[in-house]
């Protein structure tokens, strides 16, 4: 008596609440066993902590329509050629001190934190270090005393003083090239890279 | 909140927890909203507090202290609810209150140390002592584990309480969504130098926010019902399911516009697209369920504050997750949006429509339960004071909202379209007239805001104080507490 | 593929987004009150709504280059927003159907709580 059609039915809508969940989850888990797969460190689009030794460019590919990373020939960093583990331990103390000295309620990386300060994503490839020969020195001279070495732009907004040591300033820059070289699908849009060689 | 004239020692154990709740969530959305007044005045005078309390502090404390206060909200609210619904006493008050008090002494050790500590040097010992530095879920690993304790705790709590009592389709779906709230946090402790799979997992807690969050809500929302307008049960779980079912649908997967520029593969870009893209239909459809309603129901209640405030839930999760989140979430303008200002407008009024509001909502029901259940209607003294707060607290987030959404669209076309997202780029879309005149706007709007929110402790704190319980039959409620024995 | 929106059309992209939620939203209410006050002009104003919103659809996917794959997009937005109300209108109809029946074996608290 008085029964509801079967697809008004709690029971129904109980069932399908249960199987929709439990189908999109299954699909969610089967593509973060894929994306997992792809993004690890060693991957096509997650390069290894060893290209820190390597030049990386930034380059239009036509054919997907946006810029995409090159890793080039041999630009060891700091002068000094790391080994795989070597170089994964100084591009680990880097993340750990960019975590530690929390940038990212400030910075944006990979486009995710706070608006206070620019992007980081493409930090390494950023047209305000001048020329490549000088970028790594002035990234740490920055780092550690960013009062006196300001990129404020003509604007008051300075990064404040973080303690940073030269061993972890050294680091967040071998991060920061490294996570140059994460193809991130274009983003951010229509960067403007530092002057390349090969470049016009 | 003071408790005097009030009846707090007579309300049943998951009562009295959960007025405990409310109060720290109260004072925390005060916190919230004070940090970010002072993190929205550094963008206006960037030499504020330098050095001494920067902005990645600042901010930090506005987010986590917005987190946690909706979280103390939702404990609370199910406290509150869970004895009407499992129709039987808490079972565990006693352990119950044990973890109220660690999580809330926790949570005020973390927030000494961001405030005092604030960084430390490049080591794990600082993830776990100081801080994460991993947005949203900055709390040092020791805090993860004692959040993750706690929420054990309330779990079983809840749990049990159901199996004791009566187990109901809206304890069903608050079970388990109570597993799934505590297993994603736990996507949140770990650490690696891949910021790839960082934030590949940190977005889970996209599911956390989302998913699971709403779904909380959608309980809250259906008791709520209940309680306020009478709708039969099995009308508000048929529809429970449904918002789970039709949420889920496309919700799981709209977790792949998070997935667009982090290196993750191409695909996430049409799967982000497609599932995030499809998400406001229900929303929308919704809009039929409530037209209905109105129409074939008389809206009469007794908690005229607490209904005011499920609407502006109703109208506030509509344009902050809907409408604003629609205007950016494909790929090809997000690539635009991301990272500016525009997340900050999104966020804004997201979080206020969908979880602030229906929080605000509850604290009127108890506090009607707190004054001894007088009607909260027309005829209520001093009705101006939550009329004002809800135009105030309204009026001031989209303000902010519309404000910063002037400025993200002035960061987007400068920094991103015309300067090439460079440093340079990004300062010159600072400097620009229009966005700093929308950091102006946000500014004041945050004022107005703060002005809402006080008056809304001051309405708490005394609304009907001075009304003593009408004579008439027609108002006099039964004692409540159904089959609660005290 | 994706090809990002022009610069000069990121307003244009935003607010058609916009303006297709608002109007799919306008379309719901007048689908709704058309139905519930058997009103024919609330029905055109309805339909005039889903107008306006499917305008925007085609202006946001013009916007937005959706080419390709992405046109299947386009057909369920246009499409979801066309059935979602009939669909949700029918479940409000069923499942209220029997409210009155229902409300004498209303749960007690509930009962307690009825307001007057």
């Amino acid at each position: 008596m008085n029964k509801s059609p079967w697809w008004a039915s709690e029971s129904f809508w109980r069932k399908t609440a249960v199987w929709v969940t439990a189908g999109m989850l299954v699909v969610l888990i089967f593509l973060t066993f894929d994306t997992v797969k792809k993004i690890t460190a060693g991957s096509q689009r997650v390069p290894p902590y060893s290209v820190i030794n390597k030049r990386i460019y930034y380059r239009l590919n036509p054919k997907r329509g946006f810029m995409e990373p090159i890793i080039g020939d041999d630009a060891p960093l700091f002068g000094t050629r790391l080994d795989e583990v070597e170089a994964e331990k100084l591009v680990s103390s880097g993340k750990m001190t960019i975590q530690a000295k929390n940038c990212m309620n400030c910075h944006t990386l990979l486009g995710n934190g706070a608006y206070y300060a620019p992007d980081l994503t493409k930090a390494w490839l950023d047209q305000g270090w001048g020329s490549e020969l000088v970028r790594e020195q002035m990234m740490v001279r920055f780092l550690m005393d960013p009062k006196t070495n300001g990129r404020g732009y003509g604007t008051m907004r300075r990064m404040p003083n973080l303690n940073i040591t030269e061993k972890e300033a050294r680091g967040i820059v071998a991060f920061l090239k490294w996570m140059a070289s994460i193809d991130t699908n274009g983003f951010p849009h229509n960067f403007k890279t530092i002057p390349q060689e090969g470049d016009q | 909140m003071k408790y005097s004239k009030t009846d707090y020692s007579t309300l049943s154990p998951g009562k009295k927890l959960a007025v405990k709740y409310f109060v720290v969530a109260i004072i925390l959305f005060g916190a919230q909203l004070l940090f970010g007044a002072i993190a929205g005045a550094q963008y206006l005078h960037p030499g504020l507090f330098y050095n001494t309390l920067d902005f990645n502090v600042v901010r930090m404390v506005h987010i986590n202290a917005m987190v946690v206060w909706m979280l103390y909200g939702f404990i609370g609210s199910v406290y509150w609810l869970i004895e009407d619904e499992a129709q039987t006493e808490l079972v565990g008050y006693t352990l119950g209150n044990l973890a109220f008090w660690i999580l809330t002494l926790a949570v005020t050790v973390v927030v000494a140390v961001y405030l005092l500590v604030q960084i430390g040097p490049g080591n794990q010992l600082s993830l776990w002592l100081i801080n994460e530095g991993r947005e949203y879920i900055e709390a040092p690993r020791w805090a993860d584990i004692g959040i993750v304790i706690c929420m054990l705790i309330f779990f079983y709590n809840v749990s049990a309480t159901f199996m004791k009592g009566r187990w109901t389709g809206i304890a069903g779906v608050l079970v388990l969504d109570l597993v799934a709230l505590a297993g994603l946090y736990l996507a949140g402790m770990f650490y690696t130098p891949n910021i790839s799979i960082d934030q590949y997992w940190w977005w889970v807690i996209h599911l956390w926010i989302e998913a699971t969050w709403e779904v909380l809500v959608g309980c809250i929302m259906a008791w709520a019902l209940m309680h306020l307008l009478g709708t039969p049960r099995r009308i508000v779980q048929t529809w429970l399911y449904i918002e789970v079912a039709l949420m889920f649908g496309p919700g799981i997967l709209g977790l792949g516009h998070h997935y667009f520029w982090i290196g993750t593969p191409e695909y996430w870009l049409t799967i982000g697209g497609f599932f995030s893209a499809l998400e406001p239909i229900p929303l929308v459809a919704m809009v039929v369920h409530a037209v209905y309603d109105a129409g074939k129901h008389d809206f009469k209640n007794r908690n005229h504050p607490a209904m005011a405030w499920l609407i502006a839930h109703a109208f506030g999760n509509f344009f902050g997750a809907g409408v604003w989140g629609f205007m950016h979430t494909l790929p090809q303008i997000n690539l635009y949006t991301h990272g500016t200002q525009w997340s900050a407008s999104h966020g804004h009024l997201a979080f206020f429509g969908a979880y602030a509001s229906i929080n605000i909502a509850m604290w009127y029901i108890a506090v009607q339960k707190l004054r001894g259940d007088v009607p909260f209607d027309s005829r209520l003294p001093h009705a101006w004071r939550w009329k004002w707060a809800l135009a105030l607290l309204n009026i001031g987030v989209l303000g902010m909202t519309l404000a910063l959404l002037v400025s993200g669209y002035e960061q987007s076309f400068i920094e991103r379209a015309i300067e090439g997202s460079t440093w340079a780029g990004y300062f010159k879309a600072q400097t620009a007239k229009w966005f700093v005149q929308g950091m102006w706007w946000r500014q004041f709007f945050g004022y107005a805001t703060i002005a809402g929110y006080l008056l809304l402790v001051w309405d708490l704190a005394t609304i009907g104080k001075t009304v003593s319980q009408p004579a008439s039959g027609a108002d006099k409620l039964p004692a409540h507490q159904p089959a609660v024995s005290r | 593929m994706t090809e990002p929106v022009f610069a000069a059309h990121i307003m244009l992209a935003t607010l058609s987004g916009a303006m297709i939620i608002l109007f799919g939203a306008f379309y719901a209410f007048f689908f709704a009150w058309s139905r519930l006050k058997n009103s024919a002009s609330h029905a055109l104003l309805a339909y005039a709504s889903y107008a306006v919103f499917a305008v925007f659809t085609l202006v946001l996917a013009r916007a937005l280059h959706l080419s390709g794959h992405w046109h299947i997009l386009i057909g369920l937005i246009l499409l979801g927003y066309w059935l979602a109300p009939y669909g949700v209108w029918r479940l409000c109809v069923s499942t209220h159907a029997h409210e009155k029946t229902q409300a004498t074996t209303r749960t007690r608290q509930t009962r307690n709580y009825k307001f007057h």
